[in-house]
């Protein structure tokens, strides 16, 4: 490896630090995000980016657990399913339509549907925590269907047909005529969510996770508990589910097993993977694609003969996922880092872009475009493959 | 080295295997090996590929248990303790293989191994402050196995050589009474193993360190004392200066590319 390229990687700390573009390209989207009400309609505020961002919450569990645990997690919609129903359970039902309808306050019905769903990650964990690659997908995903049956079956809980007209906190009103508030609140939990798991990622249970990623017999010989990590983890990421799931009730007013069911799993997995796993931004923008693509492709789908037409919409959606993910291993995160090399390529020669130049280190110009790709994609891209 | 001298037969041995054995299927890979190493002693584990050397390391380090015999470690039998309790009674060890966290930098590699002795150390959210002198220890062991300029590099990046420095710094870092290195010549060029074999003549006096070498050169500067296998079972043992006269040994290597070496 050559002086240069040393010197560049021991500029950055570590594999996946916010570079100064970064934080730029953060605070203008911050600044769009927060004036969103302002500047895009009533429908786009509410369909889009507000389901955007709680699906953004469910995937970022599961990028979060491969990304950092290397655990591809098919449960995670099934842990928000439990948060969501033990929460529309608990708290008032307007005419008591299905459900135990206990007429709790609605904040704390949402301590207790994150309370559950969190000792319920805690036993898929546990349950889960000694098993690799496809075994550990295979149980979470029995796992999964478990709790969708459940729900399913024991109508008690789940009503005919669901649980409607959860009643929510006065914060959030009603979401039908004034979906502002709760989207302010989604984006609030987004960035809550975000830079807990930036934070937890840096602490040492965080590095322990990654190294129990890399090689879990190593890090047992060097003294850790590999299972308790890895359970610890689990339920660090059924936390992070929950939230949507209380999200996903508020924005829904109701839940219903088919929230729940192996298409939204399927969903929610696309859209991790189409986002990019290699970064837990990656999760939001894949959730945004996802709801943009949805939307449209419903809308707009042409009629070419038996081929296609606007009921087929689901033919268009499959086919731009599947150009996304050929296009880039690392979706759109990783077709991101792409258009920024090129971008550094194009102008690296004469003068780097200041945020290109920081990254790589001062006075190594001619390097740039080699050094300043994105950090993590070629290692890190795609689903963790771990021995069984 | 004066060490030599500190080998008295009254310590207490820090390890202690009796009539262990490993049988995989129809192999005997480890085969009624007694041994006793005492602390501070510097012990080469030589042989010929396959006699089981690693097999034992694997052994001691509780990577599996013996299909027969007891393990000793520090005055307690550790037969059926986990792997995970045995480094933390104080023991470290390096693979044959690098095994490193390839995602993570260097620092947080070695900071993984004095990490994972500490009591405590699964707490999600252990303080900052507890962990700075943590984070100091991982560095100096960096400096010390010449990684001190590459903290943040990605392992993935490392070179063969640096990696091989890198497990080593890992294993030190740990501060463990005993120390098991497989192989930490292998691949390295002449001049590596120059600075290696100095850093393993400079480990402290009560550090234990149980060597597998192929490279005699490397493995008979460092040891005081040598015990050699073949077929899994101890077939020779004794000072540097014994094993090179010993026949036996001569039999076993003779012609093979590590005599040559
Ligand atoms: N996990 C295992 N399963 C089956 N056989 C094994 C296993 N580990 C080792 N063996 C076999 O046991 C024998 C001893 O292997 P071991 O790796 O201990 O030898 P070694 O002395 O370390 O050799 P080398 O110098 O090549 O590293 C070999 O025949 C090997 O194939
Ligand atoms: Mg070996």
């Amino acid at each position: 490896m050559s002086a240069v390229a040393n010197a560049a990687a021991a500029k950055r700390s570590g594999p996946d630090a916010v570079t100064i573009g970064g934080w730029a390209l953060l605070a203008v989207v911050g600044v769009v995000l927060l004036i969103a009400p302002a500047i895009f309609d009533s429908y786009w505020v509410s369909q889009i980016l507000t389901q955007a961002l709680w699906l953004g919450i469910a995937a970022v569990s599961l990028t979060f657990l491969n990304r950092y645990g290397g655990m591809v997690s098919l449960a995670q919609v099934a842990i928000y399913g439990v948060a969501g129903f033990a929460m529309a359970n608990v708290v008032h039902t307007l005419n008591s339509e299905g459900g135990l309808n206990l007429g709790w306050t609605p904040w704390l019905g949402v301590a207790f549907g994150i309370g559950v769903a969190v000792l319920v990650g805690l036993l898929f964990g546990a349950i889960a925590s000694r098993s690799y690659g496809i075994y550990f997908l295979m149980i979470t995903l029995a796992l999964s269907l478990f709790v969708f049956y459940f729900f399913g079956q024991v109508t008690q809980l789940s009503g005919f047909g669901g649980v409607r007209s959860v009643s929510r906190p006065g914060l959030v009103g009603d979401t039908i005529t004034h979906p502002t508030p709760l989207y302010y609140v989604c984006l609030g939990c987004s960035v809550a969510v975000y830079a807990l798991l930036r934070y937890v990622v840096r602490t040492p249970f965080g590095v322990a996770l990654q190294g129990v990623r890399d090689d879990p017999e190593r890090m047992r010989s060097l003294g850790y508990n590999v299972p308790l990590h890895r359970t610890l983890a689990f339920t660090l990421g059924a936390f992070v589910a929950a939230i949507a799931g209380i999200l996903s009730v508020w924005f829904d007013t109701q839940i219903s097993p088919g929230s729940i069911d192996i298409t939204q799993t399927i969903a929610v997995l696309i859209i991790a993977v189409i986002g990019g796993l290699s970064r837990l931004e990656g999760a939001w923008l894949g959730a945004i694609a996802y709801a943009v693509i949805n939307y449209y492709a419903r809308q707009h789908t042409p009629t070419l003969g038996l081929w296609l037409n606007p009921g087929r919409f689901a033919t268009i959606i499959g086919i731009v996922f599947l150009l996304i993910v050929l296009l880039s291993p690392d979706g759109l995160i990783g077709i991101g880092g792409k258009i920024r090399r090129a971008i550094g390529r194009r102008y690296g020669g004469g003068g780097a872009r200041p945020a290109e130049s920081e990254e790589a280190g001062a006075g190594e110009q001619a390097e740039v475009p080699a050094a300043a790709g994105t950090p993590a994609s070629g290692t890190r891209g795609g689903l963790n493959q771990r021995r069984a | 080295m004066a060490v030599a001298a500190e080998r008295t037969e009254t310590a207490e041995p820090i390890l202690r295997l009796r009539g262990v054995g490993r049988r995989f299927g129809g192999l005997q890979a480890v085969d009624g090996v007694d041994l006793e190493i005492r602390p501070g002693e510097r012990r080469a584990l030589l042989g010929p590929n396959g006699a089981g050397k690693t097999t034992l390391f694997n052994l001691i380090a509780g990577e599996f248990p013996p299909t027969a015999g007891t393990i000793e470690l520090f005055g307690e039998d550790v037969t059926e303790t986990p792997a995970r309790l045995r480094a933390r009674l104080g023991m470290a060890r390096t693979y044959q293989q690098s095994r490193v966290f390839v995602g993570l930098s260097v620092e947080d590699n070695i900071y993984l191994s004095v990490l994972g002795v500490q009591t405590g150390h699964v707490f999600p959210l252990r303080s900052a402050k507890r962990d700075a002198p943590l984070r100091a220890k991982a560095r100096a062991a960096a400096a010390e196995v010449g990684l001190g300029g590459r903290l943040d590099s990605l392992v993935g990046e490392l070179s063969h050589g640096e990696r091989r420095q890198l497990a080593i710094g890992m294993a030190r870092a740990a501060e463990p009474r005993l120390m098991m290195l497989d192989e930490p010549a292998a691949g390295l060029s002449r001049g590596e193993r120059q600075i290696l074999t100095e850093l393993l003549l400079a480990l402290p006096s009560d550090v234990t360190l149980l060597l597998i070498e192929h490279d005699m050169d490397v493995a008979l500067r460092v040891a005081q004392w040598v015990t050699m296998m073949h077929d899994g079972r101890v077939v020779a043992e004794g000072t540097p200066a014994e094993i090179r006269a010993n026949q036996t040994v001569h039999d076993l290597y003779l012609g093979s590319r590590y005599y040559d070496e």
